[in-house]
């Protein structure tokens, strides 16, 4: 049998945040003037249901470089990556190039790979054929302290 | 259908992961207190390095080989335990899961039919690496007996294999069991398989054509019936629903050193009871029956072949109230341990079990003794409630010390790379 690919986006999309119950949403239980608002009180804003879209997927790294700063990750950054996700030429990847793990942009090319930084300090590393390399996750998002 | 889904050295996996320059090396990893191996990759396999071996005896060939040693990380294998557990929650319908330990479930394929086992168990192992990272092995038959027959020559020739073996045909079901020790069959411990050679009964192929008359005669009644049953392709075993409550709960632990000082035993146990009694509350039971035991150190035989236990005492206690409040608890451990407790002995291991579960919330009082205290339950709840959500035991007793100088090894841990801020892994 052949999986889905769209069956596995309803499947799999939001489950970090779906265990949510009726019962946690709060209610003002006003003691005078009934709140007006009660009826319309909804679920507040979660940032796992952002964030996180496929919680037994979803890893945290902390950022050690600058080589990325034109993308907005800096040192001390919090990186959200997502193993479940196919990584595509483009995306800033975490990816494991001689048993290290960098913070690039993937560039596929019809017979090469190469890992891009954001950062004119760092040169751009054109994966060897034989090199021990290998895509870890897909950063989906940057959390940066202001 | 039915499948088992097994990590592929779990552990090592785990460490790999988030250590990516140790793929393709040795790695080990040591049980609690850092005494034995209980987990090695395939490297470490070839080097000779045998399962369960205490630590100390395979150390010259570690070092020699200069195989990479972890002490076991539970936050990090439990993480990922439940990331593989929950990516196949998600990929099969409800009920088809059973969580069988921290690194194995059995899978129920009944919805499928046969001719898409193959494809469906190949498509479910790459999801679960791709997603958590984690290697597995699926072994696919009628039952779970041969699913585990199928698993374990899945394991043996991975390359060959790709990590998927089904055993969905009378023949290919024969020619596996002809390829399976009886040693190796799931639920045939030591004894039995020994008992079983005496027989002339070596292969799984050969305890397979033997009449269910005959299991239950030799192999222990019901259960060696069962096993025969599933050998010859039956289904006995059906998916069992998670054990959310049980019945007892025992914290035991070797000390990382060896005491002799009564303070210490003191605060390892109530250490102890501390853990079962957050088990307890978790499962809304309050306990009755409370036993603890003292394993003394054996005295050192150097000429001994085999591993020489220490003596062990224990005691037990009836409590007048059911209670799942940690001091209560505290108390009567302590007063137990004093009992078993004497002095100038050396001890290795303490434990705590707690037995004789009823439900919290309908606790019925003794009608001689004084009403259960609501405020005590609510307190337990606070402190829970904040040891969870700060982590790392923020609120204790006092009786479980400071210091625990008593606690388990665990030298070579790695970082808590998946449940801890301050340990997250660093990318350059």
């Amino acid at each position: 049998m052949e999986f889905q690919e769209e069956a596995y986006e309803q499947k799999t999309g939001y489950t970090g945040a779906k265990n949510y119950q009726s019962a946690q949403i709060v209610q003002a239980n006003a003691t005078g003037f009934g709140a007006a608002s009660d009826d319309f009180m909804e679920r507040g804003i979660d940032l796992n249901e952002q964030l996180v879209r496929n919680k037994p997927a979803t890893f945290f790294f902390r950022v050690n470089s600058d080589a990325m700063l034109g993308a907005g990750i800096h040192i001390g950054d919090t990186l959200i990556v997502d193993r479940s996700i196919q990584a595509r030429s483009g995306n800033v990847v975490v990816a494991v190039l001689n048993g290290e793990f960098l913070v690039r942009r993937l560039q596929i090319q019809e017979h090469s790979i190469s890992l891009l930084p954001e950062n004119k300090k760092y040169g751009s590393i054109q994966v060897a054929q034989l090199s021990d390399y290998s895509t870890w996750g897909v950063v989906t998002f940057v959390i940066h302290a202001l | 259908m039915q499948a088992i889904v097994d990590c592929n050295s779990f552990y090592c996996t785990c460490e790999r992961l988030f250590q990516p320059q140790l793929l393709h090396r040795p790695v080990v990893v040591l049980s609690n207190n850092d005494g034995c191996i209980v987990s090695r990759t395939d490297e470490a396999k070839q080097l000779g390095i045998s399962m369960a071996v205490p630590y100390f005896q395979a150390k010259d060939l570690i070092e020699k080989n200069g195989v990479t040693t972890f002490s076991s990380n539970y936050h990090l294998y439990g993480d990922l335990s439940w990331r593989v557990m929950e990516t196949m929650r998600l990929l099969l319908p409800p009920g088809h899961v059973e969580v069988y330990s921290v690194d194995e479930a059995f899978v129920d394929l009944s919805h499928l039919p046969t001719e898409n086992v193959y494809s469906f168990c190949l498509e479910l192992k790459n999801k679960i690496e791709q997603w958590t990272g984690i290697s597995v092995s699926i072994g696919a038959a009628p039952n779970k007996v041969l699913s585990k027959v199928a698993n374990r020559l899945a394991k043996k020739n991975k390359l060959k294999t790709n990590c998927v073996v089904v055993l969905d045909t009378t023949k290919k079901i024969q020619a596996a069991l002809q390829q399976t020790p009886v040693e190796d069959i799931w639920g045939v411990g030591f004894s039995y398989s020994e008992k079983l050679k005496v027989y002339g009964i070596n292969t799984a192929y050969t305890l397979s054509i033997k009449d269910l008359s005959w299991g239950k005669r030799f192999l222990g009644g019901v259960v060696g019936m069962r096993l025969i049953r599933e050998l010859k392709g039956f289904k006995s075993h059906s998916m069992q629903a998670p054990r959310t409550e049980k019945k007892m709960i025992a914290t035991t632990r070797m000390f990382g050193r060896n005491v002799t000082d009564w303070q210490e035993i003191e605060e390892a146990l109530a250490t102890y009871t501390t853990r079962a009694a957050e088990k307890l509350r978790r499962q809304h039971s309050a306990a009755t029956g409370i036993a603890v035991f003292l394993l003394k150190k054996a005295p050192i035989q150097l000429d001994a072949t085999y591993y020489n236990r220490g003596r062990q005492v224990s005691g037990y206690t009836q409590l007048d109230n059911p209670t799942q409040s940690t001091p209560d608890l505290i108390k009567a451990v302590v007063a137990i341990g004093k009992t078993l407790y004497e002095k100038d002995e050396v001890y290795k291991k303490a434990g705590v079990i707690l037995s004789g579960f009823v439900p919290d919330s309908a606790l019925q009082t003794n009608l001689f003794v004084a009403p259960i205290d609501t405020k005590k339950k609510k307190l337990m709840h606070v402190i829970d409630n904040m040891n969870a959500a700060y982590r790392n035991d923020v609120l204790k007793f006092g009786t479980s010390g400071t210091q625990k100088n008593w606690k388990m090894r665990s030298e070579k841990r790695s970082k808590r790379f998946t449940t801890r801020w301050d340990e997250l892994c660093m990318v350059k």
